[in-house]
């Protein structure tokens, strides 16, 4: 079955390519094909993982260090099934919208190419190809955005540009010292020869830096903001839920396979104190954000750092919790999107004041909403407690007090974010104040995405297996 | 090291201040064209034809025109204030530090470094091909060249999302507005040119077998005779057309098939099947030249498109 | 020495970029800068081929070749979106990070 991880490349790629050039009603068929026989493919290498243990694939039947080789490990098949799930989903969110169909055929090959960057991206074994993978992603995100409706479209896909760009292009500096340095691009040589000399220190240093970037970590969270708030729903929920994960797992790979215990030791702290920032400056701001979907940018922010936080605590435990936190919150954030989507088009604004009253008239997005917002802010069992539990006890197991009590208030102050949005929308409506809806549908995909998210949190060992099937973490 | 390598090594850094610090955009976007150039002569002294070609025709000629054609296009607009004071000088420190130390970083890189390319060298009877950087660009490492297609598809259609069809607007040219007293000259230049483009492109593309050349290069030729033609007064291509949409994807297509075949054969992505490696990667790259040509022909604005 | 003064080039050109793209206040400047960071790193991996006393290594030129196409594929797309930027900068009028206006959202249908 090692076939399965080159048909999880090929597929959306093939798909968006047919996608782009077929008319509209054939567009959405083929693209509804493709999200299918991806989700297939993800399963196979999963399966193989899972009865096998780690493969490789090397791409054009040449071996590393001259070819790129594919890996399914463990890693790789969590979130190739994870992006299966959350891609999937939000695909069937979009093909299901009838009254859209033109702006989904046009939309479609964007988000098959940004399936097929993340499914490159995770399973790649090459510091290069990493690079090609996450300007892949970028690209098509960037389109994504641009495709909105909103005046605003162009603005917010150009300052998510012009952000991703310097990140990746620090990445690619380091790559080019790393290169000229030890004459290869595969991690495992990497990983046995990278040291302390300058130029690996210097590769490092931007590698690391970059990726920060890319991954909109704290002090530099601000700029994906605009286009989570601006995009369509679609676009928000997998460029929070997924695209915005992709930095952080190439840093995973490099921190796991290539940079050598003197780096990690010095540069755990530092991301540590920055990851600290991001959970406390993200969950503060969520809290007094007028706007639902403003609430959820924040809450991305905020989840940025408790990923980052493997990093400062550096244990097996914590990168399952990491990557815990990486599945629930891209279900869950995906949810919120198309959740918040569906009432924005219901109400025709999603200002958090103008929600009072209405879970009633709109069940089904903010039943899905209240879901994923227990995710968000770990309440048991949801996959968002497992995840920041392994955290958090880490934390305490590895002496980090100090952090352990910044993801406990993140989680506190998460619940009172999410409290803030379910109250007033459980409230009883004002007498006489008559309610605008237009349509009220439209949340079914949103609920079943919080619902994964739910699921996780219910069956952790079945996840936590399949991630130490591989030999990853 | 010669005086030439000191001038150009020199000029470079010289130019892109240039290009960054001009108040005046025009100014800006003819720097950013010499540097380009400058580029083209630096890459040639590094002994990399390849890129040379390529930066000749792509860094200058395409993006060159392309920053040309967008200023043109929106116009004169107030100037923007640049961040604040403090701000500046904080990134200024910071950027000075960090070239500083990179730079170190350079300077301790071993002089007689290892490398893959005598592994590249040894494995090139295998390649099918007989320039080491067209062996690596489509056999060693083709699989990055096939997510690069993807790139480029991407690109082209995040520029198209909400760009008006000309068809909708036929009088409207591209850039040069009717009454543009170089459209003779253009139109002459055009039919006398093109015919030779061709003719190089396809001999760049014949070449990149066993010589510097190949796709990319022939593409950028091709292109550049394509927006010649434009000028000229030809008819652009309609982005929403569905031929068009159907060249744009041909080649990537292509490749992703070829791509494809050796997985349902139960072996690896882009493995070329044993004698088979020459004729495909010759076919891969006619069907990529011509997609390309028309991506980068259609990153241009069609209908002289402008602002909102 | 000859790689070792164009890898420095490359980094005084990716260090002026840097500086540029996060201090400029015009779109077009930023886009220029954006592909400017990139021919650095370009510059630098050339040089870092051009070392072998047994010839070229032909790696970094492919790597090269592949940067210049994504690199052009960013360019092009940043300038399209330029194009139908209304103002000159990306920050002026609301920030947009707070959300605070009252546009509507682009999830709503016509």
């Amino acid at each position: 079955m090692t076939g399965a991880i080159g048909w999880a490349i090929l597929i959306p790629l093939g798909g968006a390519l047919l996608a782009a050039a077929a008319g509209e009603r054939a567009s959405r068929w083929i693209a509804a094909l493709a999200a299918a026989a991806t989700t297939c493919a993800a399963i196979g290498v999963a399966a193989s993982v899972a009865r096998h243990g780690p493969s490789r694939h090397p791409a054009g039947g040449w071996l590393a260090p001259l070819g790129i080789e594919l890996r399914a490990d463990g890693l790789a098949a969590t979130m190739l099934l994870t992006i299966a799930a959350v891609a999937g989903l939000v695909a069937a969110h979009a093909l299901a919208d009838r009254s859209r169909a033109a702006a989904c055929a046009r939309s479609c090959p964007l988000w098959l190419f940004t399936w097929a960057a993340l499914d490159a991206l995770v399973v790649s074994g090459d510091i290069f190809n990493l690079y090609v993978t996450l300007e892949l992603a970028t690209l098509a995100a960037v389109g994504l955005v641009a495709d909105g409706e909103g005046p605003d479209a162009p603005r917010a896909a150009l300052r998510y540009l012009l952000f991703a760009l310097p990140g990746s292009l620090l990445y690619l500096l380091g790559v080019a010292l790393i290169y000229g340095e030890h004459g290869a691009l595969d991690p495992a040589t990497l990983g046995a020869h990278v040291g302390a000399s300058a130029p690996d220190t210097a590769a490092m240093a931007l590698m690391t830096a970059g990726l920060c970037l890319k991954a909109a970590l704290f002090p530099l969270h601000a700029w994906p903001v605009l286009a989570y708030t601006r995009a369509s729903p679609v676009a928000g929920a997998l460029l929070a839920g997924l695209v915005g994960k992709a930095a952080f797992l190439v840093l995973v790979r490099l921190w796991l396979e290539v940079y050598p215990a003197t780096f990690t030791s010095a540069a755990g702290p530092v991301l540590g104190t920055l990851a600290a920032g991001a959970i406390l400056w993200g969950s503060l701001h969520a809290l007094w954000q007028p706007r639902l979907r403003a609430v959820i940018a924040y809450s991305s922010v905020a989840h940025t750092g408790y990923l980052f936080m493997w990093f400062a605590l550096g244990t097996r435990d914590a990168l399952a919790g990491a990557l815990f936190v990486v599945m629930s919150h891209a279900a869950a954030s995906a949810s919120m999107f198309l959740a918040t989507g569906a009432i924005a088009r219901a109400l025709g604004h999603d200002r958090v004041e103008g929600l009072t009253g209405l879970a009633h008239r709109l069940p089904i997005p903010f039943f899905a909403l209240a879901l994923a917002g227990t995710s968000a802010m770990a309440m048991p069992p949801s996959s968002g407690f497992v995840g920041k539990w392994l955290l958090v006890r880490a934390a305490f197991e590895t002496g980090h007090r100090l952090w352990a009590a910044v993801m406990l208030i993140g989680g506190l102050l998460a619940a009172a974010y999410v409290f803030r949005l379910l109250r007033r929308a459980f409230l009883p409506r004002p007498a006489g104040e008559p309610i605008a809806i237009t349509r009220s549908s439209g949340g079914h995909a949103a609920l079943a995405l919080a619902l994964v998210a739910i699921a996780l949190g219910l069956a952790p060992g079945l996840a936590l297996d399949l991630l130490r099937g591989g030999s990853a973490p | 090291m010669t005086a030439l390598d000191v001038l150009l090594a020199g000029a470079l850094p010289v130019l892109a201040w240039r290009a960054l610090a001009t108040d005046d955009l025009h100014e800006a976007v003819v720097f950013f064209i010499a540097l380009g150039l400058v580029a083209a002569l630096a890459w040639a002294r590094l002994d990399a034809p390849d890129i040379a070609l390529v930066e000749a025709a792509v860094g200058a000629g395409v993006t060159g025109s392309l920053f040309v054609t967008t200023l043109r296009a929106r116009g004169l607009r107030p100037p923007a204030s640049p961040a604040p004071r403090r701000a500046r000088i904080a990134l200024a420190v910071l950027t000075i530090a960090s070239a500083l130390g990179i730079g170190a970083a350079l300077a301790a890189l071993p002089a007689e470094p290892p490398g893959l390319g005598e592994l590249v060298r040894a494995s090139l009877p295998e390649t099918g091909v007989q320039h080491t950087v067209t062996a690596v660009l489509l056999n060693v490492r083709g699989y990055d060249t096939l997510l690069e297609m993807a790139v480029l598809v991407a690109a082209v259609l995040a520029v198209l999302a909400r760009a008006p069809s000309p068809s909708a607007r036929p009088a409207a040219r591209p850039a040069a507005p009717d009454d543009d007293p170089a459209r003779p000259l253009i139109a002459v230049l055009a039919r006398l040119l093109v015919p030779g483009i061709i003719l190089v492109a396809g001999y760049l593309l014949w070449r990149g077998a066993f010589a510097p050349g190949g796709a990319f290069q022939a593409a950028a030729v091709l292109a550049g005779g394509g927006i010649l033609a434009i000028l000229a007064g030809r008819r652009a291509p309609d982005p929403h057309a569905r031929a068009v949409r159907r060249g744009l994807v041909f080649g990537p297509g292509a490749f992703v098939l070829i791509a494809a075949v050796p997985l349902i054969a139960g072996r690896h992505v882009l493995e070329y099947p044993e004698g088979w490696a020459k004729v495909l990667i010759v076919a891969v790259e006619v069907a990529l030249t011509f997609s390309i040509a028309l991506t980068l022909v259609l990153f241009f604005p069609a209908s002289g498109e402008k602002g909102t | 020495m000859t790689p070792l003064l164009y890898a420095s080039s490359g980094v005084a050109v990716f260090a002026i970029a840097l500086y540029r793209i996060f201090t400029a206040g015009d779109v077009l400047r930023k886009i220029i800068a954006a592909n400017l960071l990139g021919g650095g790193v370009f510059l630098i991996l050339v040089a870092i081929a051009r070392r072998p006393a047994a010839g070229i290594d032909p790696v970094p030129h492919a790597l090269v070749l592949t940067g210049i196409v994504v690199s052009v594929s960013a360019t092009a797309c940043a300038l399209a979106l330029a194009r139908r930027l209304e103002g000159t900068t990306l920050d002026d009028g609301d920030d947009g990070d707070d959300g605070s206006d009252d546009t509507e959202v682009a999830g709503r249908g016509p």
